[in-house]
């Protein structure tokens, strides 16, 4: 951070916009900074303080959940809306994040916009079919939240476009979710593994199912494999063998491998 | 821009910054984080304990809110109002928490307890009438090396009953 020569304080995603795109200013975003305002790169010359953007609201919209990139996890916490959607899924993922004193400054924003691969919001949004605004230079895209972290995208949030909300689909609003975070303590911030499971039931077999696994791969991935699984009624057993194949795949590790499948097995168990 | 934008001047920054009811002019380090800003100035009570944001004892509020004084840049309160613990109270005339504090033996090396209190401070301010639960989750990031987090939590209800009385 010692080479930052300029505070930019906008007060519109326009204004932050202009400055992220000047080149002569050598740029970055940061929202609430918890993640990145200690590692800055020392690229970066001017540090784009978000905090007035007005990106902060959690409302309705067409009967999507439209959850402002500015809101913080505290915010998020104790939202009734997000209380309210997907067996509040949502905002349990923001409680179990760190301590008070860090939920009450990061943002959903900056969660997804550097995604550690122990973030949690990337997991939990990516489950829910959640869309991303993104603010370039061409104006405002959604994009598909599984196509955020994808070179096929063109733009790198923070430091060539802004992400301004995430859109979480009104289908999802019924669903029964539900996430595993296995870290050192109930709040650490930094997880060893995060599952994030939905399913419905009709007789034996469900009717909708997600799986996505985070932390044990730079980014958060659907298990489509034990997805089939679990809409064929094949079981507990099957589903979680077919997640430790998939697992495998992605080279997540014997251990953590094991582990994940294990506690996928005893949510099925819980859930079909 | 609101508060536009400022540049440094020989690795310094001027902010403008209301600092426990008074406006000051403070000139801030190019990488210098709020708490060891508010040190250098005299703000002293707020204490520097892991520099890494996992103890809470940097804890001030900025804009009303707890934050970590060691996580934030120093620049990023410009234009904002901050309280330490000194804004709180005094010796001679203390805050319901902090007399509530003394009175239920919370404190012992008193290390964590400015950044306990303002966590707190913000805790009673949006939620009067708080749960043991609520209190235990608003304090999960001050941590204290001596206690076992009991007496605190009866200093906090102890105070909110006193605020309660008061209104």
């Amino acid at each position: 951070m010692k080479n930052i020569k300029y505070y930019a304080f906008p007060s519109s995603v326009k204004e932050a916009l202009a400055v992220l795109l000047n080149k002569k200013y050598k740029a970055m975003a940061l929202a609430g900074g918890t993640l990145v305002a200690k590692t800055l790169p020392d690229t970066v010359e001017t540090y784009l303080d978000l905090k007035n953007l007005p990106i902060k609201s959690i409302r309705l919209h067409g009967g999507n959940l439209v959850i402002g990139a500015g809101a913080t996890f505290d915010d998020i916490d104790r939202s009734k809306l997000c209380r309210g959607w997907a067996g509040g899924v949502i905002s349990a993922a923001a409680a179990r994040c760190s301590s008070q004193l860090i939920r009450n400054m990061a943002t959903i924003g900056g969660n997804i916009a550097r995604p550690h691969s122990f973030n949690i919001f990337p997991v939990v949004l990516l489950g829910l079919d959640a869309k991303v605004r993104l603010q370039a230079k061409k104006g405002a895209r959604l994009v598909d939240f599984q196509d955020l972290y994808t070179s096929g995208l063109g733009l790198r949030p923070g430091l060539d476009s802004l992400i301004t909300e995430i859109v979480v689909p009104a289908r999802t609003k019924k669903w029964k979710c539900d996430f595993i975070k296995l870290a050192k303590t109930a709040s650490s911030w930094e997880s060893y593994i995060t599952l994030f499971f939905s399913a419905e039931k009709k007789g034996r077999s469900a009717t909708q199912a997600r799986v996505v696994v985070g932390a044990l791969s730079p980014r958060p991935f659907r298990a489509p494999e034990a997805e089939k699984a679990m809409l064929s009624g094949a079981g507990g057993q099957a589903a979680a063998r077919a997640l430790a194949a998939e697992l495998e795949a992605a080279r997540a590790g014997e251990y953590r491998s094991s582990a994940a499948s294990s506690l996928f097995k005893r949510f099925i168990e819980g859930q079909i | 821009m609101k508060n536009g934008m400022i540049r440094t001047n020989k690795g310094f920054f001027e902010i403008t910054v209301t600092v426990n009811g008074e406006k000051k002019e403070l000139s801030v380090k190019n990488g210098e984080f709020l708490l060891d800003a508010l040190r250098r100035h005299g703000w002293k009570g707020t204490k520097k304990g892991c520099d890494t944001g996992d103890c809470g004892s940097c804890a001030v509020l900025l804009n009303g809110k707890p934050v970590l004084g060691c996580l934030a840049p120093a620049v990023t309160a410009h234009g904002g109002v901050l309280t330490t613990i000194e804004g709180l109270g005094t010796v001679h005339a203390p805050h319901p928490l902090q007399r509530a504090f003394v009175e239920a033996g919370a404190v012992q090396c008193g290390f964590c307890i400015p950044g306990m209190i303002l966590s707190s401070k913000h805790l009673l301010d949006r939620t009067p009438d708080p749960t043991d639960a609520e209190i235990r989750k608003a304090l999960d990031g001050n941590l204290c090396r001596c206690t076992g987090y009991v007496k605190q939590v009866e200093a906090v209800k102890n105070a909110a009953k006193r605020l309660k009385a008061k209104c």
